[in-house]
């Protein structure tokens, strides 16, 4: 055992905290973090606000990739998660509770009508991997298909489908994945097969400059899974809890999935948990092999206390109506700036779910550095990076939105400015 | 509403939450735990045990949720020291950085041995190791994995393909390909696979949910020996062994051995509050890859805001209270009084091991897992078997447990054991009868029979 040879670290010294992050973590990543005009504390987070070490305020529209849908330690969950350590603790994970039951059936009557089993995981990729595991043992089948462009996640399943470079450097990962065109309806008729388990998608690419699927596509995809008995898993990670100006994205499209992914935006960020819905044709697998996939803190007994009442203000507020709302507000006033500056070619999206297409991927971060200086706090898309993503929680004001507007107005200004500067 | 942890629940609640669970989670689930006599549900939570809502029988938690409970159920400094990050705090932002992500760092390496400096977060178990074998690929450019036969590391894709058990893969395959499995504890069968195309050998120091197998220091420092020779990564395991649990703060203590990356999560949590971290050496091959790729596993609920405050109060409690020496001390005793049963019960144990407070017995017939923890539910301990290798149980208890607290415990394992010895005078004979032992191999058939026993409470 090493003696703490630091002691507390002075408060607020940032220096010295970037310092030890490179010690602990990596000069990499606050290189990257300093990159991109990230490289603060993260201090005091309240509604659609937060805080840097100096007290600087900023509209979070990152949400910490779509999980703050009703804002930063929204009260009432904050209020739950406190009277839910004063009674309870994780429980035992292999165990019944009526904390994981009462959950369960609430979300059966959140979720679209058909999904009435669950289970939960702590980050999203096990809840993918879950999702990709449940598919080959119900249809005995191995074949699991996606299409470029999907982001689902860094454990094993979902980074073998996602579309994400650094993979090569993991080794061979999991054999009998295939990757089709998005929304090319013939490759999907010719691909999806009675060998296929699932297919693996996301109706709007959120990491992918929201790119959206089209419906005829869609509807093509779920009569072929029909067809050949294979199950749609769709991933609602980013989308799901009213993000997109509906309960989920599934909902604008007219579909019924077999199997949902879903992530933090159950607690609004005041607790890790992610899961999967599924259909109770699909949950059989579960009732005839019990625990044969388990994760140590799904299912605990906190979380599920804090889901639930997360659930109950999900059911009050609606806030899927005011994302539709002041998405809609919002997109205007952006297609309108975009006719002005010309390296912003296209914007995507729906609801509180955008995206801003620039012409090029230096663009792209150069915007979301002009946008932090002037308070809004925005990351390019993991996938597409020439694309801005937008997710502000669901709960924005109409003075927040005009906020937001403006200083990404000054960002498109200053970048413009910029970019002639280098021409 | 009926959440079992805030008050008196009725027998009709308890229909009402098993329908649900039933329906909404695993039919199969409630089954499986009616038949082990696990179909309890935890009330009030404190200190080393529990009180069943229903009955309000009390009991001690011999499992701590595979060993999350190191600083006991619900103590009260760490619920406090969360409950001061309120006003600050939430999750906080992927990626970003922040003051409690920053400490808690800084603690962990300082109380890691050796040049086991550098960090980075996952959300559970199943992440950390994802994360470990992603490093270590990505590090020496090399694929192969060696794992352990019967190991257990997690359910996600990389970690359940260095699974050791067929019984959790199977349904799922195929898996990942270049992971070799060597016989647990046999330097030999490590010999055999090793190569400079092998980027790490990943194991557990204990197996735990393999059945409590020790790894010897010996065998430990030899695999280290065949790692420097190879440039190949050596990676523990010590989600179940870690913060305290053995007897030492990490179970690589015993050894010396220090290994390239050390993998945590359960008791970090405090048993509220999930976490998990993968700390590093210090060395270019890891620290080059890391840097110039900072991204290659990101985490929401690993590293989160309140998950780091957590997990520094928790580290702060083990050291201050010397947990880990209390663990060593109590599982010596504990040792010592399992060893006493045994030689008094040869036909129902044939082995008791373990290390601080990491112990297994097991018994002589796979049937007597299921029979066993129904008899110690009676007797007032929550006990798992695994359905895998339902022989042995496995004894984590709270680390905070005090002499007094193993005494009693011990008490309660003897009486189970006699009423197991009156069990067995029905059961045995029949198992002479081909037919019927091949039933009793089946685990379905373990279930039915043995919720059917457990109905008949034929030793009153």
């Amino acid at each position: 055992m090493k003696n703490t040879s630091l002691g507390p670290i002075k408060k607020f010294d940032k220096q010295r905290y970037l310092s030890e992050a490179e010690k602990l973590f990596g000069k990499g990543i606050v290189h990257w973090l300093s990159e991109n005009s990230l490289d603060f504390l993260e201090e005091k987070r309240e509604g659609v606000f937060l805080y840097d070490e100096n007290g600087n305020q900023y509209i979070d529209g990152y949400s910490s990739a779509g999980t703050y849908n009703l804002g930063r330690r929204h009260f009432k969950v904050q209020e739950s998660l406190k009277k839910a350590i004063n009674i309870t603790d994780q429980g035992n994970f292999i165990a019944m509770s009526g904390e994981k039951a009462l959950l369960a059936e609430k979300l059966a009557d959140f979720f679209p009508n058909t999904i009435e089993g669950f289970l939960f995981s702590v980050v999203r990729g096990e809840a993918m991997d879950a999702a990709c595991k449940l598919a080959r043992g119900f249809t005995g089948r191995s074949e699991l298909m996606t299409v470029d462009g999907g982001w689902y996640g860094q454990t094993g399943f979902a980074l073998s489908l996602s579309e994400n470079e650094i993979k090569k450097k993991f080794g061979n990962l999991i054999p009998d994945t295939r990757t089709i065109p998005f929304n090319d309806q013939n490759a999907a008729s010719k691909a999806i097969s009675k060998k296929t388990a699932a297919v693996i998608i996301e109706l709007i690419q959120t990491e992918n400059g929201c790119r959206e699927v089209d419906q005829a596509y869609l509807k093509n995809i779920r009569s072929l899974c029909d067809t050949h008995g294979v199950l749609l898993i769709i991933d609602e990670t980013q989308t799901g809890f009213g993000r997109t100006g509906a309960k989920f994205s599934c909902d604008h499209f007219d579909i019924l999935p077999d199997i949902i992914v879903f992530g933090e935006a159950i607690s609004s960020g005041l607790f890790p948990m992610c899961g999967m819905g599924f259909t109770s044709r699909v949950k059989k697998f579960f009732d005839e092999h019990p625990l044969i996939h388990m994760h140590t803190f799904g299912g605990h007994d906190i979380g599920c206390v804090v889901a639930s009442d997360t659930l109950e203000i999900y059911e009050k507020m609606q806030p899927w109506n005011n994302a539709k709302h002041q998405g809609k507000r919002f997109r205007n006033m952006l297609e309108k700036l975009k006719t002005n500056y010309e390296p912003l070619i296209k914007i995507q999206g729906q609801g509180l779910l955008l995206s801003l297409i620039f012409s090029a991927k230096e663009q792209a971060r150069q915007f979301c550095i002009q946008a932090k200086n002037n308070g809004v706090i925005l990351l390019q898309g993991e996938v597409e990076s020439k694309s801005v993503i937008i997710r502000p929680p669901l709960t924005i004001s109409d003075e927040e939105i005009d906020m937001m507007t403006k200083a990404i107005e000054v960002a498109l200004k200053n970048l413009q400015l910029e970019n002639k500067v280098i021409l | 509403m009926v959440q079992t942890a805030y008050a008196s629940v009725s027998n009709e609640d308890r229909n009402l939450i098993l329908r649900r669970f039933g329906k909404h989670i695993s039919q199969g689930q409630v089954r499986f735990l009616t038949a082990g006599h696990l179909d309890i549900f935890e009330g009030e939570r404190n200190g080393i045990g529990f009180k069943e809502t229903i009955s309000g029988k009390t009991y001690i938690d011999a499992f701590s949720s595979a060993g999350c409970f190191n600083t006991g159920r619900r103590n009260q400094e760490i619920i406090s020291a969360l409950g001061k990050t309120f006003e600050v705090y939430d999750m906080g932002s992927t990626q970003f950085l922040s003051r409690p992500k920053i400490e808690f760092a800084r603690k962990l390496v300082d109380l890691s041995p050796g040049d086991l400096n550098r960090v980075f977060f996952a959300g559970s178990g199943a992440d950390a190791i994802e994360g470990a074998i992603k490093l270590a690929r990505g590090a020496t450019g090399r694929k192969g994995i060696i794992s352990m036969k019967d190991a257990y590391h997690g359910h996600s894709g990389f970690s359940l393909s260095a699974g050791g058990k067929d019984h959790y893969k199977e349904l799922f395959t195929p898996l990942m390909p270049d992971f070799y499995f060597a016989k647990f504890g046999n330097i030999h069968s490590v010999k055999q696979l090793a190569s400079n195309q092998i980027a790490a050998i990943i194991l557990e120091t204990i197996q735990g949910e393999g059945g409590i197998h020790i790894a010897s220091n010996e065998y430990l420092k030899k695999l280290r020996e065949i790692c420097d020779q190879f440039g190949i990564l050596l990676i523990f395991d010590e989600v179940q062994t870690g913060f305290g649990r053995t007897g030492k703060l990490w179970a690589c203590e015993h050894s010396g051995v220090i290994p390239d990356m050390m993998v945590l999560a359960k008791s970090i949590s405090g048993g509220i509050y999930p976490n998990g971290a993968v700390v590093y050496r210090d060395i270019p091959i890891l620290t080059d890859f890391v840097d110039q790729h900072p991204r290659f596993h990101t985490t929401l609920g690993g590293g989160s805001d309140l998950g780091c405050e957590v997990s520094s109060k928790v580290l702060d409690y083990l050291v201050e209270h010397h947990i880990y020496e209390n663990a060593r001390i109590m599982g010596n005793r504990l040792l010592k009084g399992l060893r006493n049963l045994k030689n008094e019960h040869p036909k129902i144990l044939i082995d008791v091991r373990g290390r601080g407070l990491m112990v297994g017995i097991e018994y002589t017939h796979e049937i007597m897992g299921m029979l066993m923890a129904d008899l110690l539910a009676r007797v007032g301990v929550f006990a798992a078997y695994s359905g895998n290798a339902p022989q042995v149980m496995r004894f984590q208890l709270p680390l905070t447990i005090n002499e007094q607290e193993i005494d009693q415990f011990l008490i309660k394992i003897k009486k189970a054991m006699q009423l197991m010895k009156i069990a067995l005078f029905f059961i045995l004979p029949l198992e002479k009868i081909p037919f019927i032992k091949k039933y009793l191999s089946d685990q379905g058939f373990l279930i039915s029979i043995s919720a059917k026993l457990r109905k008949l409470e034929f030793w009153k």
